[in-house]
């Protein structure tokens, strides 16, 4: 596999504070991969640190085997941005704004810029400031894809967007990663990053504290176990199994939570008569919570490189 | 059976566990919209009442000190008599010019009111407009305090922040006659400082409350825009009406005309005119509160302005776009400054008749100008435009760099500097926008200067190269704010070159009247320009700012290279 995004120990510090701290990540080709962490956490100082936007303390970024200081232009010929938070030129319309960006990059397809534009649902005739939140993002959005980049750096895409067009998003996020084309996204929209990534980072305080697939993510995290029975609930047999905790006996009923393996769980109760038996899985936004409760990871770990 | 239909008992809420906001928060912190406004208005109130109490100061020690005997005080008196209407132009009266108050009041007093209306403008058309821009009056807004309450806290703030200023300066006045009174009739009385504050307060009020009257209707901009302008426009021509009596109709419909009679530092008031200006500013304020309740949040009308066709949008690249965005600003300055050398070239055969007639002051002008033709446009506008015209240059250059700076401090150049775009080529390419658009301000002044010239029927084409100053003293400014912006931060740069400004300004004016060394003024860009209109050219200072103005761009982009792009 081609890595995309590389980067070794990379750390940006805004004087005394701190934004991101000993990253190492790689971003394979084709790869749809979402950065997660809450506000403050480095999300975006990632993403304006690969852009050259903000230079490195320390550690180094490469995009496309390029070291992203030495020649940014290179890296951004290929790639499409989109920032969290941005504001365009209030005077011109909406398809002014696209025309220059277009411009800006030696021209588009402009076949597929009118797609775009319309599978997006954006009205090029007003002026931006005349713009909805949402339809400034719409805005973005084509800026952004429009060359039919081979990497996409979104911070937070979604924000903002109406769920019809969300799903419209998704559906060109697909069709790009379908195209071979790589996709980096950062979000605090966990269904977002479960529904369109193959593999996920957790940032916390500006470190990495765990790299993987989605699914792995989902697998390791802990179940929610909620069995009934007929009979007496035999509370102490479950509490001494291996991963079992947070025990609550309820008349019949006897809930709890299990990391790991649900094995042991389901042989015990076997054992009984059960009038029901629910093993819920986790989403990933009880993984990420229950991640933001631990330690981070040494460098590197998780990394599929 | 009827149903009885009963209403539900109103639940009362529990008693609030806290208590409410302290009386001093609600006056001065974030205990209410006038507190808020008061703590956020109290740098700018310290700026503009301490500078000018300040100044009062230095002006007044200046003078008893150059002028401390009864002689001097009456050769003052009569130079200011000899001098031509046409010349007596934007000072005021010389009514009582051998006193102190007198003196002050002549030669200083009518420039107050454009500091401290400036200051109002920017005030009150950005409290309401500004926060309803940013959202933060949607939050305001959907409190439990209603929206006339809001506008009537923040005007009543506004109005408080204005008069304590105006304290400032009356102390300042107060102690500058009593502390350094040299002869008879020096003494400021307290009822002149007083006459002389209030006056100056509501003149400030009066042009803010225009702003705060239009920005419901119009927005921040278009409410800046007008009340600026019939700020400006009040003052010069209210200040030329004497020269040319035509003006007189049009200056007694501002302010300034109606209170052209209330001069109380020299002894002379017009107390209705006062209050005249007080029923107005009333009046404009209540027209911008109630609007401001009635009308839907942030809902402006759109001014029928012309777009700019395709051709002039500047989509092909970076200088273009910033060429584009700058030209409305270049273009209005352009116009502003063009106008104000329109009309003074337009009376420069008024000024040679006058002058004419006044042979001692011709000759202490040719002592003064030695080996040219100060009878001629060139000489008059020398003397009345160059001065004035290089700090609206400066302060241009500021508005343009401001807006190149909008760039960065907007997060624009977030998704500009995404693309295959060097960030030297961004900074060059936009900083030559810049430039330009400082030409196009320059050229709008030389065809003002040459419309005038040619209805006066002089010479003009010397005046009309003349006017190549306001360009090359815009540009040097220009390109010191993008250095300055290209190395520590694009948010700064505007700020930074209104900062010259008004030093240099401060350093033209003051190093006479305190009879500072020389090599101080020298310090000041502007005195190195020469005679622009009278074809007298500096060339070491010529040089200086085509160096400033390009190399500016040069050090900026290298810069703006190695730094971090601001988020």
């Amino acid at each position: 596999m081609t890595a995309i995004i590389e980067t070794e120990q990379l750390t940006k510090f805004y004087g005394t504070h701190r934004g991101i701290v000993d990253v190492d990540l790689v971003v394979n080709e084709g790869e749809a991969f979402g950065f997660l962490g809450p506000n403050g956490a480095g999300k975006t100082t990632m993403i304006r640190t690969l852009l050259d936007h903000i230079r490195p303390t320390r550690g180094r970024a490469r995009i496309f085997g390029i070291e992203t200081t030495a020649d940014p232009v290179a890296i951004h010929r290929r790639l499409g941005y989109l920032p969290g938070e941005f504001a365009l030129y209030d005077k011109l319309t909406g398809g002014q704004t696209i025309e220059y960006f277009a411009n800006l990059r030696g021209g588009v397809d402009r076949a597929y810029q009118q797609q775009l534009m319309d599978r997006l649902d954006v009205d090029p005739s007003r002026r931006f400031r005349e713009y909805s939140k949402g339809n400034k993002q719409k805005i973005g959005l084509v800026v952004a894809l429009q060359h039919r980049p081979e990497l996409l750096l979104l911070d937070e895409p979604t924000s903002g967007l109406d769920p019809l067009i969300q799903q419209e998003f998704y559906s060109v996020i697909r069709e790009a990663k379908a195209e071979g084309r790589t996709v980096f996204m950062s979000s605090h929209i966990l269904s977002e990053v479960e529904r369109t990534c193959d593999r996920v980072a957790i940032i916390r305080d500006g470190r990495l504290v765990r790299v993987d697939r989605v699914g792995a993510l989902r697998d390791m995290a802990h179940h929610t176990v909620e069995i009934r029975f007929t009979g007496p609930v035999p509370e102490a047999e479950f509490r001494t199994l291996p991963g079992v905790s947070d025990v609550v006996a309820e008349d019949h009923v006897l809930r709890m939570r299990v990391t790991g393996g649900i094995t042991p769980v389901v042989q015990t109760a076997a054992r009984y008569e059960l009038s029901d038996f629910v093993s819920r899985e986790p989403t990933l936004e009880e993984t990420f919570l229950a991640e933001y409760g631990q330690e981070p990871v040494a460098e590197g770990a998780g990394n599929d490189r | 059976m009827t149903a009885e239909l009963t209403r539900a008992p109103m639940r009362t809420p529990a008693a609030p566990a806290s208590e409410g906001p302290s009386l001093r928060a609600r006056l001065l912190g974030l205990g209410s919209v006038f507190g808020k406004t008061i703590r956020d208005s109290r740098r700018a109130m310290l700026i503009v009442g301490g500078i000018s109490a300040a100044l009062v100061l230095v002006i007044a020690y200046a003078i008893v000190t150059e002028f401390n005997t009864p002689e001097s005080r009456k050769e003052i008196a009569r130079v200011i008599a000899a001098v031509p209407p046409i010349m007596q132009g934007l000072a005021g009266s010389g009514f009582n010019a051998e006193t102190l108050g007198g003196y002050i009041q002549y030669k200083y007093g009518g420039f107050f009111p454009l500091v401290t209306g400036l200051w109002s403008i920017l005030a009150l058309s950005g409290t309401l407009a500004a926060e309803i821009r940013r959202g933060s009056l949607d939050f305001v807004a959907a409190g439990p305090v209603g929206r006339r309450r809001i506008a009537l806290e923040k005007v009543l703030a506004h109005a408080t922040m204005v008069f304590v200023a105006m304290a400032l300066i009356m102390g300042s006045l107060w102690l500058a006659g009593t502390a350094f009174a040299a002869l008879p009739g020096d003494e400021i009385p307290f009822s002149a400082a007083i006459g002389y504050a209030l006056w100056l307060g509501l003149m400030a009020l009066a042009s803010g409350s225009v702003a705060f009257a239009v920005a419901p209707f119009l927005g921040r901009g278009a409410a800046l825009a007008i009340a600026g302008g019939l700020m400006f426009l009040g003052f010069i021509i209210n200040g030329y009406r004497t020269a040319i009596p035509e003006l007189g109709r049009f200056a007694d419909l501002t302010w300034f005309g109606w209170t052209n009679d209330h001069i109380p530092l020299a002894s002379r008031y017009d107390w209705t005119s006062v209050g005249l200006t007080a029923g107005f500013a009333v009046v404009m304020l209540a027209i911008g509160v109630e609007a401001f309740a009635r009308r839907d949040l942030g809902s402006t009308i759109a001014l029928p302005l012309p777009r700019l066709p395709h051709a002039l949008l500047g989509l092909r690249g970076p200088f273009g776009r910033s060429l584009s965005e700058r030209l409305p600003t270049a273009l209005s300055w352009g116009v502003g400054i063009g106008f104000f050398g329109l009309m003074m070239a337009s009376v420069g055969d008024t000024f040679t008749e006058q002058l004419a007639q006044a042979p001692g002051f011709r000759a202490a002008l040719e002592t003064l100008f030695p080996d040219v033709d100060i009878a001629s446009t060139g000489g008059f506008l020398e003397l009345v435009f160059v001065e004035f015209g290089l700090i609206l240059a400066g302060l241009a250059g500021a508005s343009l760099v401001s807006g190149w700076a909008s760039d960065e401090t907007s997060g624009r150049l977030e998704l500009l500097l995404a693309t295959p775009l060097q960030r030297t080529r961004w900074a060059v390419a936009s900083g030559l926008g810049v430039l330009v658009g400082v030409v196009i301000v320059m050229l709008l002044t030389a065809a003002g200067i040459a419309v005038g010239g040619s209805t006066a029927g002089s010479d003009f084409g010397t005046a009309v190269l003349g006017s190549g100053a306001v360009g090359l003293y815009g540009g040097a400014l220009a390109g010191v704010g993008m250095a300055v912006g290209g190395i520590f931060g694009a948010g700064v740069a505007g700020t930074v070159v209104v900062a010259i400004t008004i030093l240099t300004w401060l350093l033209d004016f003051l190093v006479p009247s305190l009879d500072l060394p020389s090599w101080l003024q020298q310090l000041a860009l502007s005195s190195h320009m020469g005679q622009p209109m009278l074809g007298v050219w500096d060339v070491p200072g010529i040089v200086l700012c085509l160096a400033l103005a390009v190399g500016g761009v040069v050090v900026g982009a290298l810069a703006f290279a190695r730094r971090d792009l601001r988020g």
